[in-house]
This record gives C-alpha cells, structure tokens and sequence, in this order.
C-alpha cells in the first residue's frame, strides 16, 4: 500500500488503536494511559500535519474499497477534510491534557478517555470520508461514542440529558440516511467533489433532488443544533468539562455543519443549490438561529447552559456562510468552522477551570474571580471579544469575511443580523467579563481548592492559555498561510472552479 | 516623494503601550507600571515630531492586510495624541493611589495603543481594530472608580459605544464593496461613486463617529462618562479620545468630493446646535469637569461645522482639512489642561498661589480665543475662512452664529473657573502631578507654537 493510501488510514487507527488499548488497561493504571494518550495525540497532529502539507502541494491522499455493490468505502483528503481534521488534530491534544487534569481521581476513566478516543476517531472519519455512505458511518459512530460522555457521570440529570440526546441525533441519523438512500437511488454512489455533481442534470429530478436536499440538511441540522431541533445541545452541557468542550467545538455540532458544508458543495453543487433556490430558506433559517440562539443565552444564569446557547447561534454562522453564494461567504463560513471551535473551546476550559478550582456553576458566582484565576479570566475574556467580533481576534475575521461576503452575494439583510448578533453577544458576554474584572468578591467561593503555586491545576492551566494565543494568533496573522483563512481561501478556490 | 517609513520607531509607538499591560502580571513589578505612565507616548512623540511624511508601511500579513501610514494630517492628530497622553501620563503616576493601580494601568496602555494606532492607521480594518481596542479599553478608564454614578456612566459609554461601533462596521462594510479596496484613501471616491449605497455609507460614518465626537443627539455618554474617570483619564478622554471621532469623519467623509452639499449643510446645522446647545446644560453644572464635558460638546461642535463646511464646498476642503487638525490640536492641548487642573491643590505660598491661577487661566483663555495663545490662531482662522467661503449655507447668519458660539464658549469656561475657584483646596500633591500639569500647560501655550504643521 502507497504511503497516500497509509496515511488517512492511520490518522483514523491512532485514535481508534488508542481506544482499544485504553479500554484494556486496567483503571488504575493513570501513568501509562495518560502517555498512551497523549502519545496517540501527538502522532496524530504529525499525521495531520503530514497530510496538509501534501494536500496543500497537491498530493492525493485516498483509499477505496468496495463494501457492498455499489457502495463503497472511500477515505480522501481534500483541503476541506483537512480544515476539520486539522482542528479535530489540534484540539484533540489540548482537550487530553485538559481532560486528564479535570478527571483526576475520578471514577470510570478508562471508560471515559476510551469513548473519548472513539469519538475523536469518528470526528476523524467524519473528515476524511470521500463519499456519503463512509461520512454516514462515522456520523453514527459519533453518536455512539459520545453518548457515554455525556452519561458519564451518571446522575440522573445526565442520564435524561443523553436520553434526550440519543432520541435527537438517532432520529436526525434516520433522516440522513433516508435522504442517503433516496439519492443513491436517482445517481448511484456520490463520492465528494468540490465542484458538486448536478451541474447539469436531468429537470424533471430537480424536484426529488430538492426533497433529498432537504432530508439531508434536516438529518445533519440536528447535531449541528439548527433550530427547531436544537433541544438536545442545552441539556448536553451536563457533561464534564472536556466533553462539553470538544462537544461545543469540534465533535459534534461541527460534524452536523461540516456534514452540510459537504452536501452542499460536493454533492449539489454551490450552482445547482443556488440556481434551485434552496440557499436562500436556509439563510433564513440559519440566520433565525444566530438570532434565537442569542436571545436564548441571554437570560441563562448557569455559565455552561449560556454558553451551550451561544453554540447555537455561533454555529449557524457557518451554515449562513455556506449559503452566501460566492466565494467570500464560503470563506467566512468556512474560517468560522475553526474560530469558533478555537473561540468556545476557550471558553468551556475556562468554565471548567472555574467548576474545578472555585465550584463556580453560575454566571452571578464570578464576581471578582478576575483576581483570583488572572490566567483563565484573560483567557475567557479574549474569547469572549472573540465571539463578539472584536478585531483582530478570530471573531472578527470571520464576521468581516461573512459580512463582505453578504454584500458580494447582494443579501445585505445578512449584515443586519450579524450586527444584531454581535450586539447580542456583547450583552451576553461583557457582563460576565465585568463580574470578573470589577466587582469585588461578594461571597466565599462556594468550593474552592488549591494546587500550589498556579493558580489552578497545571493540567488545566495550559490548555486555555494555548488555544487563547491560537485565537489572537489566527486573527492577527490571519493573511499569511496555512492560516484558518488563507485555507479556507483555498478550498473556496477550488469549490468555485468552472 | 514618499518617504522610507521608519519601521522600529512605528513598531515601538505601537507596541510599547500595547505590550505594557504584561508588567502588570507580576505584582512587584508595580513601580514600574507608574514609573512607565508617561513614558508610554514617547516612540509616538518622537515619531510625529521628526520622521519625514508621507510615509506608508504594507504590513500585509496582519489582519486582513494592513497599511500604516503618516502623512500632515495624521501627524497633526499624532502630537496632540502623544502630547496629552505623556502629560496626562505623568499626571496620573503623581494621581493614582497603589489601590488598583494594576488595573488601572492595563486599561491605560490598551486605551493607548488604540489612539495611537488609529491614528497611524491607513486601511479600514486596522482604523477599526485600534478604534475598538480604545473604546473597549476606555471602558476601564471610565469605570476605575467604581461608584454608582461610574457604573452607570460606564453602561450608558459602553451600550452607546458598541452601537456606534456596529455603525463603523456596516460602513466599512459596505465601503468595502464599494471600493474593492481596504485603504481608507479609496473611501470617499467610492463612496461618491456609489449612489443609494453612498448616502448610506456616509451616514453610517457620520452616525457611527458621531457617538465618538459627541454630536447632538449621539452625545448622552460624553457628559455622564468624561466626568467620572480618573482626573488624568478624563483629560485624554476628552482632550485626545474624542478627536478619534473626527479623525473618523476626516478619513471616510466624501471631503473634497462634488455632490455633498445638502450633507455638509446638515452637519453645520447640527454642528451649531452642538456649538450653542451645550452652554445651557454645561451652565448648569456643579461639577467643574462636567461643565468641561459639556464644552468639549460645544467645542467639537465648531469642529464638526468644519468638516460640514469642507462638505459643503469640496473646493476648499484642501485648505480646510488642516485647519480643522489645528483646530483639534489647540482644544485637545487646551482641554486637558483645564481636566487636569481640577485635581489640583492650593499651595500655601501667596507667590505661588498666583502663578496657580495665572496658569490655569492660559488655557481657559486659550478655549476663548484670546490673543497670543493657541486658541487665536485656530479660532482666528476658522473665521476668516468660513466667513470669507463663497455660498456656504447659513452664510447670512454665520457671523453671528460664530459671535453666539463664542459666547457659549464664554459661559461655559466662567462657569469652570468659577467653580474651580470654590472647589480648590489647600492641601499637598505629588511632584508629578505638578509636573504633569505645568507641562500640559507648557505645550498648550508655548510648546504648541513651535509644533510643525503650527503657523
């Protein structure tokens, strides 16, 4: 086997072998399962990093095998699928670390880091699936594996929160794959391609491939929280920390907007969906989202659950951009599948930071926690500009991108509702910020505990200091290349081809 | 002929204030976060008073691309910035107690580093980034005190700021497609060009600095806000921070461009209306700094007739533009003396009680326009220009609109020396504080006449 077809199959078997191993070793063994970790971690970004520059010079990573007939199983990285397996490679690292540090002596984490291994897996097969079918496969296998995440602490709270979360995303599953089914039977198996495959089709199926682009779009909706079928993202907040952070982030409602980032243009066709007007009703609805998404987090007092809403609404940004017609808007779109993964991984490390040093839950608990936590309070504070688009953080190019790219694509009421959304953001995040910064302690921490000269667990120190300098870093610098933007840049680039 | 731009000084002007809120990471590292204050401008100072413009700098890995430039305008804006905030900076290192001191000086260097930078900046996302860098940290500036009234003052600055903020984004926005191009230089032939999108573009600016500059009706936070920050903070908020609204106007306003004049007609009105308006409710004051709020109100007021006027008749606009920087120049330097001089104290000596007074009058007569000071010259020539342009708006009544605006002027700074006057104790303060004040007082009255781009 060439060393192209080696390589996305390995970056998928680093983090599954990990599972496997990781589920064999006894519980008590911290030391070797933490390096088992983290080893599989770093060689997985090498991977990655392998793959994008190969990708970046043109080489074909791929590999296909049939499975049944007609249908086959097909891993291919393009420059999209290494936007999301870049991100998924990154902040897999940095969540482990986190992950380790939030989890110490705690039960069941063999359980816990396994499952989180399979997920991190199917996030990476979610990215390098070359067609329907094999994307399909990894999408459920997310589900599966993230269940036990979210249960993972058992009480009765999360055990309804994943009831909950099951029925949604099984059932959003079930309309995916009824959408996959029907199309496979008007055109046989798609693989992805990055101008689409309904350039020119036959008229008379443009009214079935509509109700197809609508079963696909409402199956993937679901984990990518669009309204109406966003119920089950609040209540998945129960999880730990580090769950809700790769959650929010990267795993699963980013699996749902890459999924319909696909769909649209390497299965449609940006032309094919724009000429049928199917873009235009997801605007609105996506656009709705940012809005309700918003207004929702502004009267929650429980940190996560404020955050959990503004996942909705931050996530929508994508599939907004995704249907701006031209390339800017798909840049913006795009870029915001990474800065906002960089942006609200920030922000739950800092959330946990302060469950687990202070025994802070709530938004009204933070007062005067600036002094106390300096490092996680700079850290959520930048984050919290970031989603509120304040330049040059990550925030900022994106709205700037998806903003231009509106007025490019003449949908100018798109402008409004990004202004609105960032006033929205503002009046959710600046009051937390001033809790931090300028009110004095009111009460004693509700459950505080000390790690020597940090001011919290060195393990939970770091991460959000790091992904804190990639959301400066990726807004600062954001022209040069293998930037977030210049690769989005790219795909664009290629997406928009004749 | 564009000259080499000097690359470490623009990198120190910028980056020294930007990157001084680090020493606050270490409480031992307090001294020097004070010692720092008024050092902070000085890279900036140095760089108004003797780099060769017009410079431009392509940096265009940063943001979206950026393009640093300095030409005579920003110049003009460039001294009065570094001047009022390294007076202000040392006043503040003889103000401040030790009890927040750290927070107090983070948001001092981001505040800063935004005024610096907008003014150097030369591309629409940069201007934004180092505007929004200022308003946001100006937040902290405004707030330090922590009482109600600060707190309040703080949400109504910030709930009106981002509004404003949001304004600026849609305008840059929409300029931005107008002119396939990010220099704010392509701003006003685009905006010209662009029909129904350029009304739009305009007034958005015009709205969206507006709320900086403190124009009726956009002006509610200027008089709650100014007043209540630190002594020293309030000098730059009204001296330096404010004219980053005008700067604003300069650079995206269609200046120079046919077809504005129903909009330069606009702003003259409603730049009179601020001219003259804000003398009843500035007279009414108790608190000296919120009379001098409620003047810079009046006093950007005159500024935005300006601007109007070089809307009004683009023809001029080459000669007026610079008035208008001088203009700004002499009531930014002016102003923050007069901010500065209510954290005063009396001094025992008799001899020395004098001189207080003597050099608390310069500025305030300088703000009315009186002989030999900075004021005479940029009031002098806002005069003869409008009252010498052809077919301005309003031309009839200029002469006496501009007799009214000095009389609100009038009133405005009686009203100031009178309650400095009760208000002044006997007591001692820190050398600095003196020396930051004597200074500011210096530039405003003897310095300003050897500032290039004066005379």
């Amino acid at each position: 086997m060439s060393l192209t077809a080696l390589l996305p199959i390995l970056a998928l078997l680093s983090s599954l072998l990990a599972a496997v191993v990781i589920f064999a070793l006894p519980e008590s063994s911290h030391r070797l399962r933490t390096l088992v970790n983290l080893l599989a971690a770093v060689l997985k970004l090498g991977i990655v990093a392998a793959m994008t520059w190969g990708v970046f010079r043109g080489v074909d990573f791929s590999v296909s095998f049939s499975m049944l007939p007609g249908v086959s199983f097909m891993l291919r990285a393009d420059a999209l699928a290494m936007l999301f397996a870049g991100l998924s490679a990154v902040l897999w690292l940095l969540t482990t670390i986190y992950a380790v540090g939030y989890l110490e002596d705690s039960p069941n984490r063999s359980r816990f880091f396994g499952f989180f291994s399979l997920c991190v897996a199917s996030t990476m097969g979610i990215a390098l699936a070359g067609n329907l079918f094999t994307f399909f496969l990894f999408y459920e296998m997310l589900t599966l594996s993230t269940y036990p995440l979210v249960v993972h602490r058992g009480t009765a709270r999360a055990l309804q929160a994943g009831r909950n979360y099951i029925i949604y995303t099984l059932g959003g599953g079930v309309v995916l794959l009824l959408g996959i089914a029907w199309l496979h039977g008007l055109a046989g198996d798609l693989a992805f391609r990055e101008t689409g495959h309904f350039q020119s089709v036959d008229p008379a199926l443009h009214g079935q491939l509509t109700l197809v682009f609508v079963l696909l779009v409402a199956g993937l909706g679901v984990k990518a929280g669009m309204f109406p079928v966003h119920g089950w993202l609040p209540q998945a907040m129960v999880a730990p920390a580090p769950v809700s952070a790769l959650l929010h982030a990267v795993a699963v409602v980013k699996a749902g907007a890459f999924g319909i980032v696909r769909v649209v243009y390497d299965i449609f066709g940006i032309d094919f969906a724009y000429r049928q007007g199917l873009l235009e009703p997801l605007a609105w609805l996506a656009a709705f989202t940012v809005l309700y998404g918003s207004l929702r987090a502004l009267w929650q007092l429980d940190l996560k659950r404020r955050l959990a809403f503004s996942t909705i609404s931050q996530v929508s940004y994508i599939i907004l951009g995704v249907t701006l017609f031209g390339p800017l808007g798909t840049v913006g779109g795009l870029v915001h599948l990474l800065h906002q993964g960089i942006m609200k991984i920030t922000l739950f490390f800092c959330a946990g930071n302060y469950a687990e040093t202070l025994g802070v839950h709530r938004v009204d608990e933070l007062d005067g926690a600036g002094a106390r936590m300096p490092a996680t309070s700079i850290a959520f504070t930048a984050a919290a500009l970031g989603m509120i688009g304040v330049p040059p953080l990550a925030g900022f190019v994106t709205k700037w991108t998806l903003g231009a790219g509106a007025l490019a694509a003449q949908m100018e009421w798109v402008v409004l509702v990004l202004l609105l959304s960032s006033l929205l953001n503002a009046a959710y995040f600046l009051p937390i910020v001033y809790r931090l910064w300028f009110l004095p302690v009111a009460a004693p921490w509700p459950e505080e505990r000390r790690w020597g000269r940090l001011e919290t667990n060195a393990w939970l120190f770091w991460p959000p200091l790091v992904t804190m300098l990639l959301l400066v870093l990726v807004g600062l610098l954001a022209p040069t290349a293998f930037s977030p933007l210049s690769w989005a840049q790219l795909i664009a680039v290629r997406m928009y081809l004749p | 002929m564009n000259s080499l731009p000097p690359t470490v000084l623009i990198a120190a002007s910028v980056l020294l204030p930007l990157l001084y809120p680090l020493l606050a990471l270490r409480g031992v590292w307090r001294g020097a976060l004070r010692a720092l204050l008024p050092l902070l401008p000085l890279p900036a100072l140095v760089l108004a008073l003797l780099s060769a413009t017009p410079w431009t700098l392509e940096l265009p890995w940063l943001v979206l691309g950026s393009t640093w430039m300095l030409d005579e305008l920003r110049r003009s804006f460039l001294l009065l910035t570094a001047l009022l905030w390294s007076t202000a900076g040392l006043y503040a290192a003889g103000y401040l107690g030790a009890e927040q001191l750290r927070r107090f000086c983070v948001f001092w260097g981001f505040t800063l580093a935004g005024n610096l930078g907008l003014v150097l900046a030369g591309d629409m996302a940069s201007f934004y980034m180092f505007f929004t860098l200022m308003t946001f940290a100006g937040y902290g500036l405004v707030v330090h005190e922590g009482s109600d009234r600060a707190r309040f003052a703080g949400r109504v600055y910030l709930v009106m700021a981002l509004v404003g903020e949001m304004a600026l984004l849609a305008g840059f926005l929409l300029a931005f497609r107008a002119a396939d191009s990010l220099l704010l230089a392509d701003v006003a032939v685009a905006t010209t060009a662009g029909g129904a999108d350029g009304w739009l573009i305009a007034a958005l600016f015009l709205a969206g600095f507006g709320v900086k500059a403190g124009l009726p009706l956009l002006h509610f936070w200027l008089p709650l806000a100014h007043p209540v920050a630190p002594t020293p903070a309030s000098a730059v908020l009204s001296g330096a921070m404010i004219k980053a609204g005008l700067l604003g106007w300069l650079l995206t306003l269609p200046i120079g461009e046919l077809g504005w004049a129903p909009w330069g007609q606009f702003m003259i009105v409603l730049g009179f209306v601020g001219a003259l308006g804000a003398a009843l409710p500035g007279a009414l004051q108790r608190d000296p700094k919120t009379v001098l709020a409620w003047s810079s109100i009046s006093q950007m007021g005159l500024m935005a007739v300006l601007v109007g006027a070089a809307l009004a008749a683009p023809g001029h606009a080459p000669s007026l533009v610079p008035l208008i920087a001088l203009f700004a120049l002499h009531h930014g330097l002016a102003k923050g003396c007069l901010f500065l001089a209510v954290g005063l104290v009396l001094p025992a000596s008799r001899v020395l009680r004098l001189l207080l007074w003597l050099l608390l009058a310069l500025p305030a007569l300088s703000l009315l326009g009186l002989p030999f000071t900075s004021g005479a010259l940029a009031k002098g020539a806002m005069k003869d220009t409008l009252l010498t342009l052809p077919g301005l708006p309003l031309g009839a009544q200029l002469p006496l609109l501009l007799q009214a605006a000095t009389l609100a002027t009038l009133v405005l700074v009686a009203r100031y020396a009178w309650l400095l006057w009760r208000q002044l104790q006997p007591g001692a303060a820190a050398t600095a504080r003196w020396a930051g004040w004597t200074l500011a007082v210096l530039c405003s009255s003897v310095l300003f006449w050897c500032l290039p781009g004066v005379g």
